[in-house]
């Protein structure tokens, strides 16, 4: 129950930690007497994101020993023990190749993400053989909020994204601050705790204009082949979302009471520099977590860097990946320290979304608590390209569906198994998932609460 | 299906002449003319999303150069090598519409403004509070054949007039209901891709062919990068294409334009990869010229050397690795050690380099120097040689294996490997990296006399550099003594053969045009290696416009 907190001392807290925007609390009198859902009856909506970091991990320095609840902390973890509670980690949960080559940083990541191994790509980019898992999300509970789902990328590259429909197009990050700040909150932006609700009458000139443009449908499909028929079919999807995105501006929304309009941010620099990506990270994920308080989205995608990570300290001249393959393992230390600055940066950076998603009270919890985010990298050590054992995360309790605080270790089974297992606890209707060697029926059951 | 076994060309067969196969085979040798075009299958029609540049180009061209543009564009996609054959696989997603959509709102906001739009619009108005029919139906019409780059059909005029017409009844403004009708126009697939559609060809059993009005897109946006204009879509209605003469003017026409530049410079930037310049960055501690403007410049540099070269002077493709010819600005004459004399800043003068400078041909230039996003601290002659290999001779160079042991690529103080040449040959020795290493690495440490940025250097971490190596068996002492090497490499001319001609059908060659490959190749020796010329070999022939039958929808 919404007992334990008030107002000041949720304020005095947040400017104790780092100057971030958050939302106010709800107060009570909008929640119903379980404190899961608004007075109005509206459930509060469970969010699904993912957050990608490169270049992976030292497995030694990062997996829990012991499995099961109370797990250890080890040295590359340390950044997120403040959410031990609210994290579960996985091990042992592999990229099965079956035959399909590892494509160098792309393999690993599509086989989590979409539980089938690419054909083509290598260093970040390439196919992608089946929708990326948060695109099936988005299909299932992002209709209802104005944007399916909204990316960003910290290193200022707006095609490094993990999230693709099938095929080799990836749906683009956000990189600028201020252009995310306009797409959101600009023109189209509805305050959901506005008291009074105008539509503007151009939506739905708007709204006839995407619907005559499906007239061309037809005689399109005919004059193209076989195989781009499937990209005008996905053009017309485009549309047809972008329509309800329309539609759903000529409805007055639901309140959300922890949004709360943030300022427009200021110009930041853009790039692989350490320090500017985490900048970046940080300003961009905040505008993101405002998003979803404010039922702008349900879904999203942060991408740290790219796969191939190109980060890097400044004034160095190698980057993260390179230095994962070129640096000397340190024989005293047992791993590649300048590598292990980036990989512990990253949970950094990762532990940074987890507090700005935890400081957003809603109901009897938090933002995290009605989201689950899966975190993970392509590499298990990027120095040898390894796809066993991929670092896998997932935060949050979707609502209390998930079941939180646990190393569970997959003993080699694919990772395709996380996947399916968050698709369940998000209530889709998914038996299996995954094709050819990363094909699964067996969700993890130990994390789904029924 | 290899064409030898399509038999004979009919023209040819008809005449009871040789076959295509024996007259191309006889391998005309340099300034020979080359025989007849041998038949070819030809490949899929394609389904182009436009370029960014495209679509800013069609707005110029269509509305004029003030419009402004706003939004995000999709990140290009480049796969077999180049952009434009991306462009036949790319999509356009949910949030990709987002932002053609508010584009599109905008530009027709911008178009329908002011006083221009009553010169616009091209009727007389009795209200311009009333719904107009016959005026809107002129205005898309007219700005319909431009954007889908071909007339419209009834039913979709009357598509978009039914949006103005309701967009006028609801805001009481015509201009607006035509700025909703435009919007329309902007956000269809027919303007936002280049639908290509096929019809029977009465000179060939073996292909279909593009329509006049798919073939005058290609032509345009081959030779100029941009939509066709009025006078080669009226070329395209009257049929004018369908007649070689008709075609050969057109194709003279477009490539006499002085937008023809354009057309060349985006397809060097195309092949030469120069997406990449976007968000290019070095590290500005360990190199403190380097500037976002210091790449600009050096972008603009090389393609304004390639215009120069082969538009300009007309000159041969091959000099592009040796010409001492080039043009400066004050910033780029700061890096290359140059006084640069030139009253207005960031203005540009032609330079010529001394016989003894050491820099000649495109390998020595600042954009292909720093054009590697991967390095931002150093040099890497792997990524040059693989650059080399793949944009420069269309070689493919495999990836790196799969858990490849790196101990032996030390940092760069180890004592022991001061250079680039002792790290990557202590790398070569191991032979699960010798195999491609061995391909990329000594083209690469050819071109280490130039740091990451493209400044001349002699020595690494007070060693000196040692620049030679071979390629082809031909012992070189440095780059520009390779790249003589590659200027005489048939692998040079055919690379850039290749890629133009799959620049402009967007997509990659099929096996069964081998030999219309080879016809190019000796059609470009007999041109010396003049690439308008090229360029119009590639527009004019039958291939260019041939779609194979077995790719197409079945109506």
């Amino acid at each position: 129950m919404a007992k334990k907190w008030n107002r000041r001392t949720v304020l005095k807290g947040m400017l104790g930690a780092s100057a971030i925007t958050v939302g106010l609390p709800i107060l009570d009198c909008f929640l119903d007497a379980n404190g899961t859902a608004f007075a109005s009856g509206a459930p509060i909506p469970t969010r699904f994101g993912t957050w990608f970091w490169g270049c992976g991990i030292n497995a030694a320095r990062w997996f829990p020993e012991k499995v099961g609840s109370d797990f250890d902390i080890k040295d590359e973890l340390r950044p997120i023990a403040p959410y031990k509670n609210k994290i579960d980690v996985f091990s042992g949960f592999n990229c099965i190749l079956g035959g399909k080559p590892n494509l160098n940083h792309w393999s690993g990541i599509m086989a989590t993400m979409t539980g089938a191994c690419p054909l083509k790509g290598g260093m970040g980019s390439g196919t992608a053989e089946a929708p990326t898992l948060d695109c099936l999300v988005s299909d299932a509970i992002g209709s209802g909020s104005r944007f399916r789902s909204l990316e960003i990328a910290c290193t200022g590259q707006a095609g490094v994204s993990y999230s693709m429909r099938a095929g080799s197009t990836v749906n683009a990050s956000e990189v600028d601050p201020v252009s995310l700040y306009r797409r959101i909150y600009g023109s189209g932006f509805q305050d959901p705790n506005a008291a009074e609700f105008k539509p503007d009458p151009a939506i739905m000139l708007r709204q006839s204009v995407l619907s005559s443009v499906k007239d061309e449908r037809a005689r399109l499909m005919n004059s193209v082949g076989a195989v781009d028929r499937a990209r005008v079919d996905q053009y017309f999807t485009s549309i047809r979302e972008m329509e309800q995105q329309l539609g759903l501006m000529l409805q007055k929304p639901a309140p959300a009471q922890a949004c709360v309009l943030p300022k427009e941010p200021a110009q930041v620099e853009e790039g692989p520099v350490w320090d500017v990506a985490l900048k970046s990270h940080d300003v961009l994920g905040q505008l993101i977590v405002m998003a979803l308080a404010c039922n702008q989205t349900r879904v999203f995608n942060i991408a740290l860097s790219t796969a191939a990570s190109n980060l890097r300290k400044p004034g160095s001249a190698v980057s993260f990946h390179e230095l994962t393959h070129e640096e000397p393992i340190d024989e005293t230390l047992g791993y590649q320290p300048e590598s292990t600055f980036f990989m512990e940066k990253s949970m950094s950076a990762f532990a940074s979304m987890l507090s700005m998603l935890d400081a957003v009270k809603e109901g009897d919890g938090t933002l995290l608590d009605h989201s689950l985010v899966l975190a993970t990298s392509e590499s298990n050590y990027a120095k040898l390209h390894s796809i066993d054992s991929l670092p896998i995360m997932v935060a949050g309790t979707a609502g209390g569906r998930w079941k939180s605080g646990l190393h569970i270790n997959g003993k080699g089974e694919p990772s395709s198994r996380v996947g399916l297992t968050i698709q369940q606890a998000l209530g889709m209707p998914v038996g299996n998932w995954g094709i050819d060697a990363m094909a699964t029926s067996k969700p993890i059951t130990e994390v789904l609460r029924t | 299906m290899p064409i030898a076994q399509h038999g004979v060309h009919p023209r040819i067969a008809g005449a009871g002449l040789l076959t295509a196969l024996l007259i191309c085979s006889a391998a005309p040798g340099y300034g020979a003319p080359a025989g007849d075009e041998p038949v070819t299958a030809g490949g899929p029609a394609t389904f182009r999303r436009l370029s960014e540049d495209q679509y800013r180009q069609s707005i110029a061209d269509i509305f004029g150069t003030g419009i402004k543009i706003p939004g995000r564009f999709e990140p290009p996609l480049r796969d077999e090598g180049l952009l434009s054959i991306g462009d036949s696989l790319a999509v356009i997603t949910p949030s990709g519409i987002e932002q053609y959509e508010l584009r599109a709102r905008e530009i027709s906001a911008q178009v329908l403004a002011g006083v221009a739009k009553t010169t616009m619009i091209g009727c007389e108005l009795g209200s311009p509070k009333t719904f107009d029919e016959p005026c809107a139906r002129n205005y898309f019409a007219k700005y319909g054949r431009l954007l889908f780059r071909r007339p419209l059909g009834d039913d979709e005029v009357a598509s978009v007039v039914n949006v103005a017409r309701s967009a006028t009844q609801q805001t009481g403004d015509f201009y607006k209901g035509l700025q909703f009708g435009l919007s329309r126009l902007l956000v269809s697939p027919n303007f936002l891709f280049r639908v290509e559609t096929a019809e029977a060809d009465p000179d060939s059993t073996a292909s279909l062919r593009l329509d006049d009005f798919a073939l005058a897109t290609r032509l345009s946006f081959l030779l100029w990068d941009a939509p066709p204009d009025e006078t080669l879509l009226d070329a395209a209605a009257s049929g004018e294409l369908r007649r070689k003469e008709g075609l050969n003017a057109q194709v003279d026409r477009l490539i006499d334009s002085p937008r023809f530049a354009r057309g060349v410079r985006a397809f060097f930037s195309d092949m030469f990869a120069y997406d990449e310049f976007d968000g290019l960055t070095k590290d500005q501690s360990i190199f403190p010229k380097y500037t976002l403007q210091l790449s600009k410049d050096a972008e603009e540099q090389s393609l304004r050397t390639v215009v120069d070269l082969l538009v300009t002077n007309n000159g041969d493709y091959r000099d592009l690795l040796t010409t001492k010819k080039t043009f400066l600005n004050r910033t780029l004459g700061s890096l290359y050690k140059v006084p640069v004399h030139q009253a207005a800043f960031g203005g540009w003068m032609p330079y010529t380099f001394g016989s003894s400078d050491p820099h000649a041909g495109i390998l020595t230039l600042a954009a292909f120097l720093m054009l590697d996003p991967t390095h931002e601290g150093r040099s890497s002659p792997t990524i040059r040689g693989k650059t080399v290999r793949e944009l420069l001779l269309c070689q493919k160079i495999p990836p790196p294996p799969g858990n490849v042991d790196f101990k032996l690529v030390q940092d760069t103080h180890n004592l022991l490997y001061r250079t680039a040449r002792d790290r990557l040959t202590a790398h070569r020795d191991n032979p699960a990296c010798a195999g491609c290493h061995s391909i990329t690495d000594p083209i690469g440490l050819a071109i280490e006399n130039y740091d990451a940025i493209g400044q001349y250097r002699t020595q690494e971490n007070d060693a000196v550099i040692d620049a030679s190596g071979s390629f082809e068996h031909k012992p070189y002492k440095d780059v520009v003594a390779l790249e003589k090497i590659l200027h005489d490499s048939p692998a040079t001319t055919n690379c850039v053969a290749k890629r133009l001609y799959e620049y402009g059908v967007g997509r990659p060659v099929v096996p069964a045009e081998k030999q219309w490959l080879e016809y190019l190749g000796e059609h470009f020796a007999a041109d010396q290696y003049k690439f308008p010329a090229l360029m119009r070999t590639v527009a004019t022939s039958k291939a260019f416009r041939a779609i194979s039958p077995d790719t197409l929808a079945s109506n």
